[in-house]
């Protein structure tokens, strides 16, 4: 990946959360009508792209994503300035240092003995059990953060800063602090799930459904915040236009709005699949360890290092793999190269 | 003091004639912590806390740590054999495997059996550390098939969940399931399934505080051997 020396980058991660986050206090006071007036006051090229841009925008995955170059709009021929060479150079220091990892576990990959380790009985039933999660996890959070990210980019809050720090909350915090949350939350002494439990009969904890709400717990945000801000980004002068020739909210939603953020829809569904995949604190912490039930391939790898680091080793490449083979599709299909 | 659990070494405090870097299993972690400070003029531990088999592995990662404790011979032997460890390892102490639930044992727990009920929500530790291992040999020699909800990484962890009433039952040391407040059933099979924790220094020539804070250990009277009897570990 050509990650550090390209502006749009940012839009894998964190820094698309910020970036998010940046239209999210501009928007606030005055969202309710028009989209272009207070943008403008607070990033003018990205607000003058976004007012000119928006039929065109449909077609174009990177302005959904909403991480476009602020600076398109209104220079032609954009010279790109460099950077002082002594950032530069930390630059690629930081790159190695993304970057060495991966080489170092690449390195010490037991290239020949790979089938074998991958194909031990428990660390297919780890694969088995990461799959089913990280699928019903990510099923979960398409089910749940689409309303959310509607809602919070259509509907007013009172409290939008707030509601928007509790959104993006599990993606800064400590996993195992999430885990420790959630065991205070739907834990079967737990806040919500002593009811579950005492109306239900349902208990959480140590079980695959509990695995499965961990790590949509630390994934619903990746989801959210990606479809939020392709929303933002698409304005709803379309779904205006919709409404005004008659449609109801739903056909609005389903043939127009949905339509128009297909890419952010499918990134953010992928983004929030890698990270339930990647989950370890949360599930460890919440749902316990049992292999076939909620030992993850992560739980796996963490338990192999101290019994066979090898069989760690293949494990880890495996979800690098995985990591990676997603940035790189959402790149080269959904975002801005 | 500074309890680092599972995490990264304290990197930059050992080997320099400051601080004591003290590798210590799970279960240790009240002991080890209630001596610091009391060894004359010795600067003070940094205790690092996890199961046995995971300092193991940070120690192989290369981690800086001036002494090891582990929960079982087994694992200080494979510490020794790997050379992990160079300082000969002695014994300083032994603890048992309790049955344990709940603070009100919501479960009814009567005994080792128990553990088969599939309507119980039942924890051990993972078979990597030394109580997890000692809880399939103890479970084995009863002939008990236990219905296992989760294997817990440390007997920390275990402890917790059941003092937090996650669990209804688990096999912790008698020492874990004081500190967590735990009830416990007695379990006369379990009775013959003692651990013994092994101490060693990393070096081979130890600094003269870290050989301080060995002999506090394994010398009766010492301040490690005090506070080891104080939080109820069994004379080794």
């Amino acid at each position: 990946m050509s990650a550090p020396d390209d502006n749009h980058t940012s839009a894998d991660n964190p820094g698309h959360a910020a970036d998010a986050d940046t239209h999210t206090s501009a928007d606030n006071p005055g969202h309710a009508a028009d989209a272009d007036t207070h943008t403008t006051a607070d990033n003018p090229g990205h607000a003058a792209d976004a007012d000119t841009h928006t039929t065109a925008d449909t077609d174009n995955p990177g302005h959904a994503a909403g991480t476009d170059n602020p600076r398109a709009a209104d220079a032609p021929a954009p010279t790109v300035s460099r950077p002082p060479a002594a950032l530069t150079v930390v630059g690629f220091v930081a790159l190695g240092l993304l970057a060495l990892p991966v080489v170092g576990l690449v390195q010490r990959a037991p290239w020949s003995s790979l089938p074998t380790l991958l194909g031990e009985s428990d660390v297919l039933d780890a694969l088995r059990v990461s799959l089913v999660v990280s699928l019903f996890a990510a099923g979960a959070c398409v089910v749940l953060g689409l309303p959310l990210a509607l809602v919070l980019a259509r509907r007013r809050l009172r409290f939008g800063g707030v509601v928007r720090a509790v959104v993006m909350l599990p993606m800064v915090l400590p996993p195992v602090v999430a885990g420790t949350a959630l065991l205070f939350a739907l834990g079967r002494r737990g806040l919500v799930g002593q009811w579950l439990d005492s109306w239900f009969g349902v208990s959480l904890p140590f079980t695959t459904a509990g695995a499965v709400v961990a790590a949509a717990f630390v994934a619903l945000p990746f989801f959210v915040v990606t479809v939020e801000a392709a929303l933002r980004q698409a304005g709803d002068d379309l779904d205006e236009a919709a409404a005004t020739l008659g449609a109801g909210a739903w056909a609005t939603l389903l043939h127009v709005t949905l339509p128009t953020i297909r890419p952010a829809l499918a990134a953010g569904t992928a983004l929030a699949w890698a990270r339930a995949v990647g989950e370890f604190g949360a599930t460890l912490t919440f749902a316990g360890n049992f292999p076939g039930r909620t030992r993850t391939l992560p739980l796996e790898t963490y338990l192999a290092l101290e019994r066979n680091p090898e069989s760690a080793v293949a494990i880890s490449l495996v979800l690098m793999a995985v990591a990676l083979a997603v940035l790189v599709t959402l790149r080269d299909r959904w975002m801005p190269r | 003091m500074l309890i680092s659990a599972c995490g990264g070494g304290p990197h930059g405090h050992a080997g320099n004639g400051r601080e004591v870097v003290v590798m210590a299993a799970a279960s240790l972690i009240d002991a080890v912590e209630a001596v610091d400070g009391h060894f004359d003029g010795s600067p003070g531990i940094v205790a690092v806390v996890a199961g046995s088999s995971t300092l193991l592995a940070q120690l192989a990662a290369g981690a800086d740590a001036d002494v090891l404790i582990t929960a079982d011979a087994a694992t200080m032997d494979r510490a020794a054999a790997e050379g992990l460890v160079r300082g000969a390892p002695v014994v300083i102490a032994a603890n048992a495997l309790v049955l344990a639930t709940a603070a009100d044992n919501p479960g009814h727990v009567t005994g080792l059996g128990d553990l088969a009920r599939g309507d119980l929500l039942v924890g051990l530790c993972a078979v990597e550390v030394p109580c997890g291992a000692l809880a399939q040999r103890a479970l084995e020699g009863a002939g008990v098939a236990a219905s296992v909800d989760t294997l817990e990484p440390n007997v920390r962890a275990l402890a917790a969940k059941l003092s937090l009433g996650e669990l209804d039952a688990g096999l912790v040391y008698r020492t874990d399931a004081a500190m967590a407040g735990l009830a416990t059933v007695d379990a006369p099979e379990l009775h013959s399934h003692t651990n013994r924790y092994y101490i060693a220094s990393v070096s081979a020539d130890p600094r003269p505080e870290v050989l301080a804070v060995i002999d506090g250990f394994t010398e009766p009277g010492g301040a490690g051997a005090e506070a080891l009897l104080t939080y109820g570990f069994g004379p080794p």
